[in-house]
């Protein structure tokens, strides 16, 4: 709980730019006001006597012209309200969270079958911020690797037994350049959390080996010394561990399948099925009478219980991390310490997870006397914990050391290929982890975080001149002294990645950093120099980091360095990392739920984020960006002629258009085609986005919504709305028809507002990168709509006292005027942008336009190609989807969303008249919600 | 349009066929545009005695003396009938807000049943009687007045139908008549027959259209015989409109018309200077795409270094 934070609320970086961007439409609409109120001050005049401007209405009272331009202003703040898109906001809601829904949710590369497990977009908020993010934090145990623990390899009195070859090791074989043989057991893993295989122990041979009293000290201790519940029938086969970690299950399943079958467990009694103890194949049910168990904690880092033999023999059985167990064993046996230690390093390099057993014969009289503090502290009533690990101290010492254990924790699936693709899309990786140095690096290594042709800085606190200061104990000594270290290492390495940057093609750089040096590092008087020199590396490492200093990390490239992250994490441990990033993931599935909880978005594989990022992250952002710029220069266009307009009525703040058509032009006529825009629009294929990961760095440099993009289109508009303005009024002078007849202003103003309807629809279109039919229906629509409602809207009396429109329309459709008009104005207003946009794709390309160019006569058949490959293990849901997704009629000269997008098949389905059942996930994620008991984690 | 293949040959083909169809619209409108005649004569200052050059606020107040007023227009070209009269005002602001808003619909259609007239304030009521028309359009109502004479004939000058159907039949009440109007202190412009409903007072009808513009053109009637060439049209003109207290300028124009109305080169010129810049972007495509080709998917314009395709 130390660890937490207040939970924050996020907003993605592109809306706190949307709200500048707002901001500076306000104050673009006080400047206006501004000039319009001046205008309106200096205009007033009794010389017009028909205006009769006099006293009786105070806005019009020529006495006091200050009165009027304040008066005015506020007319005129309402007259140009529409400048503010407040209807965006509302939209953009929505296209998210149809996005999150739709898209995210129910995306098929991103579900895993064998856990049935959905990705799971918490929040709407952030979808674009995923397109835009630069560097990812990610916790190792369950993240990177799959938190399923195996029993590997052991050192059982000095001797190495298993013959596995880890992954790591065959990474680093690789990448020694040295082929090893793979003499994969063919009955690997022979069941959950045990993949050994040695002959040496396995059926009773460990008998026959030099030490087979420590191998059976070792497998009881493994079968006595931990706190797993057995659940279920009491045979070897269909009994199932309970186990608070998964290592502690793994253990206890390695004890079994070495004939050390625990299958019973009373209040005070561990029963244990023996094999082969007294003599080959002699099977005998042992009671274990546990006199006390001295629990596991982080600070102990040990767990210890004491048993009491059918024939009364007292033992202490410990198992813990190696430093503990080290500084507790007895003195003498040095040969056996030395080799097991080396093991132990072994071990590490080898990426797996140590433990050291030992044991300790105890005498009833010491155990008597000891029991008795035990018993006191136990039941005090304050501080008992501490009492408690104090007792726990007295006994814990003078052990043997019988030997280690080795656990595999194994990368997930698709890790190393993952972080490749993230590196190539401009994202850097940080691991921060609880693990020791070597595992980190090793699992570093085989993720290919870190290679050899890469230039590595170490700063680690396990160096001989730290340690030896850490043996005279003094704390404030020590302090000192690891500040000074760390600063002086941090310079050093600081002045090296200078001259690597002077070098044009130095080689890439990584940072190793270990908790404790971190501490010190983040001190407010180095963070600058850190966050300076991790910024140069394309990996970094914090290895043996707690919770809070993960957070730390996280919110020092947010803040510091103002760019975009991404935490991701599976426990309890990495919530505080969750929430202090931009944008929090969460693995759900393996270990509890607190990080999902904290999270913005779950899925169930590291891997799934190539597909989260780069696919809908990019999407998205591209995606919003176009709404956001369309929808800032719909409504500055048109309050632009509005604005004009002003210039030429006194600045009276007479409006140009109806009070309908202003309030309607947001909500209706331009309101859908921007939403399928927000929905559907797709720059290159999800397989394509993958293929071509270096697209997504259009998101890191945010190009897409640059103050120079939003320049453009300002001056876009302001082109449009004088175009609207001045060739419709200019147009309008003289005699109308062959009958001589003019026309009025609201003529005018409906013909001008026609145009801008049907410029600001096609506009809309000149920036898809794919149109299909529900484009044209949505813009068709959306036209349509304007002239049904003008139509109705000019034709029926209203209980108003004006109506201005009344018949208007049909006067002028009347007219050839109309039709020249209407095709001249549009053309005219989105010749600029043709150009423009001409100039730029063909001069100045794009990355996603050139590869748009590269596969342009391929068909958009990338993942239905990408599903009939695993087409034999889909299970019948997705089965169901990918046939319903073959439905004819839809996959006809359609290339939307459609293919891309399981979820979106109900859709289709239900256009063409297809029932889609719900499908299995969303039961499961409904389940899945259910907090899971909370398993601490080491 | 640069979605499906973007092809530069989609853009130069888009802007060649923007350009080719654009272009001989825009000459066919102009040449139409050009075949309008028309004869515009200021008359606003001419019309004012010398002696009150100086001070012509006072010749208009002043009703004593007569408004009438000679002017003489030389016939160009030969004009077909229907010849159209419109009068233009300069700096005449029909768009201000104040004035737009000071009408009432409803009594124009309704008359006196219908009450409430608030929008047509200060010209919605006079000594307790409500106006119809009320408000400050209809109270500012242009009152000059033409008759042409060819020679010693007068040319007939007919004065029906000059607004818009629309407006006569449905929004101004074929029994309602004008009442109780121009009888305050102040009077705007010209008097209404009260004998006459509304739906037939064209003159009011076009007024109460209001103009886009501080400059604009009404329609008065249609001259319905041809004018030859080199005639001398006499118009005689009742000046009574003040226009001089606030600037404006007064002009009679003389128009025929076309199928596209009256003469207006600015559809033409826009037509044509679109459609050649159509052209002309189309050229410059063409040009650079001569002197520096792009293949399409060239990886050099891309921004990270190509490595090929790797599976």
């Amino acid at each position: 709980m130390m660890n937490s934070m207040k939970i924050p609320s996020k907003r993605s970086t592109l809306e706190k730019k949307l709200d500048k961007l707002i901001l500076a439409l306000f104050s673009v609409l006080f400047c206006m006001c501004l000039l319009g109120a001046i205008g309106s001050g200096i205009f007033i005049n009794r010389k017009y006597y028909y205006l009769r401007f006099d006293s009786s209405e105070k806005q019009f009272d020529p006495d006091n012209r200050f009165v009027v331009a304040v008066l005015t202003m506020f007319t005129l703040i309402t007259l140009y309200s529409p400048i503010i898109p407040i209807s965006l906001y509302v939209s953009v809601e929505m296209i998210k969270f149809i996005q999150s829904t739709q898209f995210i949710n129910n995306d098929l590369c991103m579900y895993h079958a064998e856990s049935s497990t959905p990705a799971l977009a918490r929040t709407s908020n952030l979808n674009e911020e995923l397109g835009q993010v630069e560097y990812i934090f990610s916790d190792k145990t369950g993240t990177l690797t799959r938190n399923l623990m195996e029993f590997f390899k052991c050192s059982i009195g000095g001797e190495v037994y298993g013959t596995g070859v880890s992954e790591i090791e065959m990474g680093t074989a690789q990448r020694s350049g040295g082929k090893i043989e793979v003499q994969k057991a063919t009955n690997a893993a022979l069941e959950k959390g045990f993949n050994f295989d040695d002959a040496r122990l396995m059926r009773g041979a460990w008998r026959n080996e030099p030490n087979p009293d420590f191998c059976k000290e070792f497998f009881r201790c493994l079968a006595i010394c931990h706190t797993v519940l057995p659940e279920g029938d009491d045979s070897p086969e269909k009994i199932r561990y309970q186990a608070a970690s998964p290592d502690e299950a793994a253990l206890v399943t390695a004890a079994k399948n070495f004939g050390f079958f625990f299958y019973k467990r009373s209040p005070t009694t561990i029963y244990v099925r023996e094999s082969h103890v007294e003599k080959m194949g002699k099977v005998q049910d042992v009671p274990y009478e546990i006199l006390n168990v001295l629990e596991f904690n982080s600070t102990r880092k040990r767990q210890s219980v004491v048993c009491c033999y059918p024939d009364g023999r007292l033992v202490l059985y410990c198992k813990g991390a190696d430093s503990v167990i080290y500084e507790r064993l007895a003195d003498g046996n040095n040969d056996l310490k030395r080799t097991t230690r080396e093991h132990l390093e072994q071990f590490g390099a080898a990426g797996l997870r140590t433990l050291c057993l030992a044991y300790r014969d105890l005498s009833s009289d010491s155990y008597e006397n000891w029991n008795e503090k035990y018993i006191q502290a136990k039941s005090s009533l304050r501080d008992r914990e501490k009492k408690l690990d104090e007792v726990a101290e007295l006994i814990e010492k003078d052990l043997v050391l019988i030997g280690c254990t080795a656990i595999e924790d194994k990368l997930q699936e698709g890790v190393p290929a993952c972080i490749e693709t993230l590196s190539r899309a401009g994202i850097k990786i940080w691991v921060l982890t609880g693990d020791k140095l070597e595992t980190a690096i090793n699992i570093a290594y085989a993720c290919k975080l870190i290679s050899n042709n890469m230039k590595q800085f170490i700063i680690s606190s396990e160096t001989d001149a730290i340690r030896e200061v850490e043996d005279r104990g003094d704390q404030v000594e020590l302090a000192r002294f690891m500040k000074e270290t760390v600063k002086n290492e941090l310079k050093r390495c600081h002045e090296e990645v200078q001259q690597y940057l002077c070098s044009a093609s130095g080689p890439k750089l990584a940072l190793v950093i270990d908790g404790k040096c971190l501490m010190y590092a983040l001190d407010p008087s180095l963070r600058v120099m850190l966050l300076n020199m991790s910024l140069y590396c394309s990996s970094v490492v914090c290895c043996r980091v707690s919770p809070l200093q993960k957070a730390q990390v996280t919110s020092l490239v947010r803040k510091g360095a103002q760019r975009i992250t991404l935490s991701i994490g599976d426990g309890a441990n990495d919530v505080s990392m969750i929430q202090a990033a931009h944008v929090g993931v969460g693995i759900s599935g393996q270990e509890g739920m607190q990080a999902v909880m904290a999270s913005d978005f779950a899925i169930a594989q590291f891997r799934f984020l190539t597909d989260l990022l780069l696919v809908h992250g990019r999407w998205s952002y591209a995606r919003i960006c176009k709404v956001v710029t369309y929808f800032f220069y719909k409504n500055l266009t048109f309050t632009l002629t509005q604005f004009w307009f002003t210039f030429s009525t006194g600045f009276s703040g007479q409006r140009f258009y109806d009070d309908w058509f202003q309030s309607l032009f947001n909500v209706i006529f331009t309101a859908l085609p921007v939403i399928i825009i927000g929905l559907f629009d797709k720059d290159v294929n999800a397989a394509l986005s993958k293929k071509y990961p270096e697209l997504y760095k259009e998101g890191i440099r945010n190009t897409f919504f640059k103050w120079r993009v939003v320049a453009a289109w300002a001056f876009f508009a302001i082109y449009q709305s004088l175009i609207f303005y001045y060739f419709v009024i200019a147009s309008s002078t003289s005699g109308m028809n062959s009958s001589g007849k003019m026309f009025g202003l609201w003529d005018v103003s409906t013909m001008a507002f026609t145009c801008v309807v049907v410029t600001v629809n096609f506009r809309l279109l000149m920036m898809c990168n794919t149109i299909t039919r529900w484009h044209h229906i949505s813009v068709g629509g959306s036209i349509l709509a304007w002239f049904i409602f003008v139509f109705i809207y000019s034709g029926v009396v209203l209980p108003k006292e004006q109506e201005n429109i009344y018949f208007v329309i049909y006067v002028l459709m009347s007219t050839l005027y109309f039709y020249v008009t209407l095709l001249l104005v549009p053309v005219a207003a989105l010749f600029c942008d043709f150009v423009y946009l001409g100039f730029q794709r063909w001069f100045f390309p794009y990355d996603y336009q050139i590869v748009q160019e590269i596969h342009r006569h391929e068909p958009d058949n990338s993942r239905i190609g990408l599903l009939e490959i695993g087409n034999d293990n889909l299970s019948p849901d997705e089965a169901r989807s990918y046939a319903i997704m073959q439905l004819p009629g839809q996959k006809s000269k359609h290339t939307g969303f459609a293919f891309d997008s399981p979820g979106y098949e109900s859709f289709f389905a239900s256009q063409a008249g297809v029932y889609v059942p719900q499908k299995a996930w969303d039961v499961a994620r409904r389940a899945s919600m259910r907090t899971r008991p909370k398993t601490p984690k080491n | 349009m640069f979605v499906v293949c973007d092809c530069l040959l989609q853009v130069i083909t888009i802007c060649f066929a923007v350009g080719t169809i654009f272009i001989p619209i825009g000459l066919f409108s102009l040449q139409v545009s050009q075949s309008v005649l028309e004869i515009v004569d200021r008359y606003d200052v001419e019309c004012v005695p010398p002696s009150f050059r100086s001070n012509k606020l006072e010749y208009i107040k002043d009703s004593s003396i007569p408004k009438n007023c000679s002017r003489y227009l030389q016939v160009n070209k030969h004009m077909k009938a229907p010849i159209y009269i419109y009068y233009q005002l300069d700096n005449y602001y029909q768009n201000h807000r104040r004035y737009v808003k000071s009408r009432s619909d409803k009594q124009l259609l309704y008359g006196l049943k219908y009450n409430y007239t608030g929008s047509c304030s200060p010209e919605d009521a006079n000594n307790g009687l409500p106006i119809v028309p009320c408000g400050l359009i209809a109270w500012s109502l242009f009152n000059d007045t033409y008759s042409f004479f060819h020679g010693a004939d007068a040319l007939k000058v007919n004065r029906k139908n000059i607004a818009w159907e629309s407006d006569r039949n449905h929004k101004f009440g074929k029994h309602v008549y004008p009442f109780n109007f121009q009888n305050g202190s102040l009077i705007g412009g010209a008097l209404l027959d009260p004998a006459i409903p509304l739906s037939d007072q064209e003159d009011l009808i076009v007024w109460m259209r209001t103009a886009a513009l501080p400059s604009f053109h009404k329609l008065y009637g249609r001259i319905e015989e041809d004018l030859h060439a080199d005639e001398i049209l006499e118009v005689k003109i009742l000046n009574n409109y003040n226009t001089y207290s606030f600037g404006g300028r007064k002009k009679l124009v003389l128009s025929t018309s076309s199928w596209l109305g009256g003469h207006n080169n600015f559809i033409g010129i826009a037509y044509i200077s679109i459609g050649s810049s159509f052209i002309f972007i189309a050229l410059v495509f063409m040009l650079l795409h001569v002197k520096n080709p792009r293949p399409y998917g060239d990886t050099t314009n891309i921004s990270w270094t190509w490595t090929g395709i790797s599976s």
